[in-house]
């Protein structure tokens, strides 16, 4: 952090000085403004290159958190860079393109990180029956059987009507809830368990429990969609950002 | 002798002093119905269906009642009738109609008399409290809901076979017929000679029919089967109705009979000819190393055998133990089975991998037999003496020498035990030695799997999974354990079907004074397990046993552990393990949540190690330090990667030129196998999980130290 805002400090002062003087504002095309835009071309080039280090972690090329520190910091470094490499002025339409995607590339990723560092907290403590996301599904399948298993092979002595009406209770309030836990609303147990005589009751805390489960992992879904979904934002956009860049560089320099 | 003379249903009879009314009416042509009495079975007189009346207070169960002089006896009077009637609507009362022997052949005793009688159902009412069914032998099926208590299986066991295993149990409504001591039937001493079967008037007690299982050979004609040793004195009955359970096979020479690794669920016995019986899979371990230096160096795994890569805590093994009567030398894994070998018994009574492949060397003949016959095969006393036998002349030297412990006993004193050793059988479950008990024998494993454990006020602490060629009972017998006295210092149970040698204190003790050396040595090893089991169970008491030791954690030497508040569930520890291992990951981003940590599946040397148990060839073991090693020797199975409750073993594929099984004397490209964990990546400073974490989420830690700063707070 020290390093970056040091940095910052540097450049923001060579712009002040390059800036002010300058007739018609700063421009791109001079030597400074050439040096800022180079320095933050660099900087995205390097952010890139995380990507590729995560491909090959086995390579020792330094520790994955180092990159990941860096990323972070030289990232938020390439916005301002970029900026008085502008002059903060958008002149055509390629730039106007870039700057927003560059924007949007580091807001998505300051975005990412605050994600990052709440959301992991947040899935512990609030999703004590964590699993594998990709395997949420077949677990989900699992606790279905096993509460269809549990009501069909229940042997309770009890009326037939008592019988028949937890039947019913399982099939309309708790089924569809297994079911769809995203639509289907959550069944209340304290008021079924009033409902039901006391000998299914052992059964309906089993089925609470599975329930539980469900809308935990129901709850994990959602916030791992959370904690990763920002990626669709700041990864394509990053290449994009990258490609432009380049041809805007290209076209800058040639013609 | 005198002769009597009376009167049955109006007919002079004359019979012999001494005859009961009930055969005195059969000679006569008199049929009184009965379900408890058969003609080669003393009369017990309990299930009072053939009373008569005989002229006395009550009516007389004519089977146990002897004819009179002068008698006039009444068979089929309404009095009769009318108790007979009753008598079955009682028994019908409490049978589960149709009975599983009515569904099988439609001849039950009880529900015949009953249709005879004109019986649908009965007045009375059923019993509410069931008595359950006994499904744990292989051949019979016991229903104690069809017993009607007519002991004619408790005499037939007796009277007829002298095997005096089945008995009555309990009294009045509770009674049944029980096996030993009320043993389930599976663990009993019953040999399965189907006496009792054939005996049951109902459906209490039927064979059990392997129709669906086709083995593929040419079925065994039952007559040249009991012509055999090993067949004479088993049930005919039993082999009729299982005809497709053991069937005789023809190999030609180099056919491959079974291959390693392979599941199963028969054994072989070798009736003429020569077989081959040879590891295929290369004697070797996983290694792990960098393919090129420096700073893009990348990971690769071959294999590499003992002398290559010597790892710690390595013996000399001399031997592979496998599923046959021989081991293997290490060297050569090789050895020849000959007529009358019997092999396969683990994989056939466990159904654990096949341990070896076998070639036919020459034209073989062999029995293919499944699980239940060869059950009955080791049951039956003549089968097992002879087995016993056959152990003492070929094995028992060769098992002995094997450990490495008894290798300098000499061939005079092996000799001298060879007809004082006993081998002894253990069905799953069953308690070899108790903790506390007094120390009477030294036992060395056969077959099978045993679990050694103490008890503690905090539970059951495991010790170790001994397989094949593993010993105990000699701390107790040297008076090693604590206070001394030769007591047992922990409990020995099976695993599954265990085949252990008996060697009694008194040989043990003869065997420890002629050779010092071996008592040097074995006092040294017992030491040394003492120590590791203070030193086990005061780890297991310096941290909050209640979390630390149901996550089984105690015993770690390394756990990797991610801080779940920082981890962002993003697996790059997964991928960079699968990266450094050829792409076979060996660990999986899931396990016991301690705290907000969470130990991943990585091995961790548990405190009940169960990836141990199973082995076909005995390949995975623990180091002094209590890692768990994978020898070379291992054959790629995978039970142990099964085995495993978290998955921390994994199987690493390799290509291998080996002789071609299907092709003798050409060789072939194949992909073998061999189980694999955690390395901990040994070539690098830091393990590759570590390395790749970006968000300073996994470490790799001391569990003892890490857990107890957490817990500390």
């Amino acid at each position: 952090m020290v390093g970056t805002s040091l940095v910052f400090l540097a450049a923001a002062i060579v712009y002040a000085v390059y800036a002010l003087p300058t007739p018609g504002g700063p421009r791109g095309g001079t030597v400074i403004g050439l040096a800022f835009g180079i320095a933050g071309y660099a900087l995205m080039l390097f952010e890139g290159l995380l990507g590729a280090r995560k491909k090959v972690p086995v390579w020792r090329l330094g520790r994955a958190q180092t990159w990941m520190r860096g990323h972070l910091w030289l990232g938020l470094l390439t916005l301002p860079l970029i900026l008085f490499h502008a002059g903060f002025a958008f002149r055509g339409a390629l730039t106007t393109v870039l700057m927003a995607l560059l924007a949007i590339v580091v807001v998505s990723g300051i975005v990412g990180a605050v994600l990052q560092h709440y959301l992991p907290r947040a899935i512990t403590t609030r999703v004590p029956m964590e699993t594998i996301y990709e395997e949420i599904p077949h677990v989900r399948a699992q606790l279905r059987e096993e509460a269809e298993q549990l009501v069909g092979t229940l042997a309770v002595e009890a009326e037939h009507d008592d019988k028949v009406r937890f039947h019913e209770t399982y099939a309309q309030s708790i089924r569809p809830f297994l079911e769809s836990p995203e639509t289907a609303p959550s069944p209340l147990f304290p008021s079924l368990r009033r409902a039901i005589p006391v000998a299914f009751h052992q059964a309906l805390e089993d089925l609470e429990n599975i329930c539980e489960e469900e809308r935990q992992l129901n709850r994990q879904r959602r916030l791992y969609h959370w904690l990763h979904a920002w990626l669709l934002v700041h990864v394509p956009l990053s290449i994009a950002l990258l490609v432009l860049g380049g041809i805007h560089a290209v076209m800058a320099l040639r013609y | 002798m005198s002769d009597l003379h009376l009167t049955i249903d109006g007919q002079a009879v004359t019979v012999p002093s001494g005859t009961t009314v009930f055969d005195a009416a059969r000679l006569q042509g008199i049929a009184i119905p009965t379900l408890c009495h058969q003609q080669n079975e003393t009369p017990a007189g309990v299930c009072r269906l053939c009373v008569v009346e005989a002229g006395g207070r009550v009516l007389s169960a004519s089977c146990v009642r002897p004819a009179e002089e002068g008698m006039t006896v009444a068979t089929n009077s309404d009095k009769v009738r009318n108790v007979r009637r009753t008598l079955l609507e009682l028994l019908m009362a409490d049978h589960p109609s149709p009975c599983a022997r009515q569904n099988q052949s439609g001849d039950c005793e009880l529900e015949t008399l009953a249709r005879q009688e004109g019986l649908s159902g009965s007045r009375f009412a059923k019993r509410l409290s069931p008595r359950g069914q006994d499904d744990s032998s292989l051949a019979i099926a016991v229903d104690h809901e069809a017993c009607i208590l007519c002991d004619r299986c408790v005499r037939g066991c007796g009277e007829i076979r002298n095997n005096f295993v089945l008995g009555r149990r309990g009294k009045g409504f509770n009674a049944g017929i029980a096996f030993d001591l009320n043993k389930p039937m599976g663990n009993s001493a019953c040999v399965s000679c189907g006496e009792c079967v054939v005996s049951c008037p109902t459906g209490a007690l039927t064979n059990k029919f392997v129709v669906q299982t086709e083995l593929g050979g040419e079925p065994a004609e039952v007559e040249d089967l009991l012509k055999l040793p090993y067949f004479q004195k088993v049930s005919g009955t039993f082999l009729e109705l299982n005809r497709n359970a053991v069937v005789k096979r023809h190999f030609r020479a180099g056919e491959i009979i079974c291959r390693e690794g392979e599941y199963g669920s028969t054994a072989f016995y070798l009736l003429e000819g020569t077989a081959q019986v040879y590891l295929s899979t290369p004697i070797a371990h996983v290694h792990t190393e960098g393919g090129a230096h420096g700073f893009f160096q990348r990971l690769g795994s071959r294999l590499l055998g003992r002398k290559q890569d010597r790892r710690e805590g390595e013996v000399n093994r001399r031997t592979i133990p496998i599923d046959a009567p021989v081991d293997l030398p290490y060297d050569n894994p090789v050895a020849e089975l000959g007529p009358g070998d019997l092999f396969g018994e683990m994989t056939c009574m466990s159904l654990y991998p096949r341990s070896a492949t076998v070639r036919a060397a020459t034209a073989c003949t062999m029995y293919e037999m499944l699980r239940n016959v060869l059950d009955i095969m080791q049951r039956n006393k003549n089968i097992k003496g002879r087995l016993d036998e056959n152990y003492r002349r070929r094995a028992l030297e060769d098992h002995l020498k094997n450990v490495p412990l008894f290798a300098s006993l000499t061939p005079e004193f092996i000799d001298s035990l060879r007809d004082r050793v006993e081998l002894v059988r253990f069905g799953k479950g069953d308690v070899i030695c108790r903790q506390g008990d007094l120390a009477d024998s030294f036992y060395l494993i056969r077959i099978g799997f045993v679990k050694v454990s103490e008890d503690h006020p905090q539970g059951e602490l495991v010790l170790n999974y001994l397989g094949r060629g593993g010993y105990f009972g000699e701390i107790g017998l040297l008076g090693m354990g604590a206070g001394g006295g030769g007591r047992r210092t922990a409990t020995c149970s099976a695993l599954d079907h265990v085949e252990v040698v008996r060697i009694g204190a008194e040989d043990f003790q003869r065997m420890v004074d002629s050779f010092p050396e071996i008592r040097g040595s074995l006092e040294q090893v017992a030491a040394k397990h003492l120590e590791q089991n203070r030193q086990r169970l005061k780890q297991s008491t310096d941290v909050p046993l209640d979390r630390f030791l149901a996550q089984g954690l105690m015993e770690a030497q390394s756990l990797l552990v991610l801080d779940l508040e920082k981890c962002t569930r993003c697996d790059a520890c997964v991928r960079a393990c699968a990266d450094a291992h050829d792409g076979v990951t060996r660990l999986i981003r899931e396990g016991l949540r301690f705290d907000n940590y969470l130990v991943a599946t990585s091995c961790r040397q548990c405190r009940d190690p169960l990836c141990m148990v199973g082995c076909p060839v005995g390949s995975i073991r623990r180091r002094q330090s209590l890692e768990v090693i994978i020898e070379d020797w291992c054959i790629g199975c995978g039970l142990c990667a099964k085995n495993c409750p978290y998955g921390n073993i994994t199987l690493h594929p390799f290509e291998v030129t080996i002789d071609n099984l299907d092709a003798p004397g050409k060789r072939a490209v194949v992909t073998k196998q061999k189980a694999t964990s955690c390395d901990l990546c040994t070539e690098h400073a830091e393990p590759s999980c570590v390395y790749a974490c970006p968000h300073d989420a996994a470490h790799r830690v001391d569990p003892n130290q890490f857990f107890r700063d957490v817990i500390s707070g």
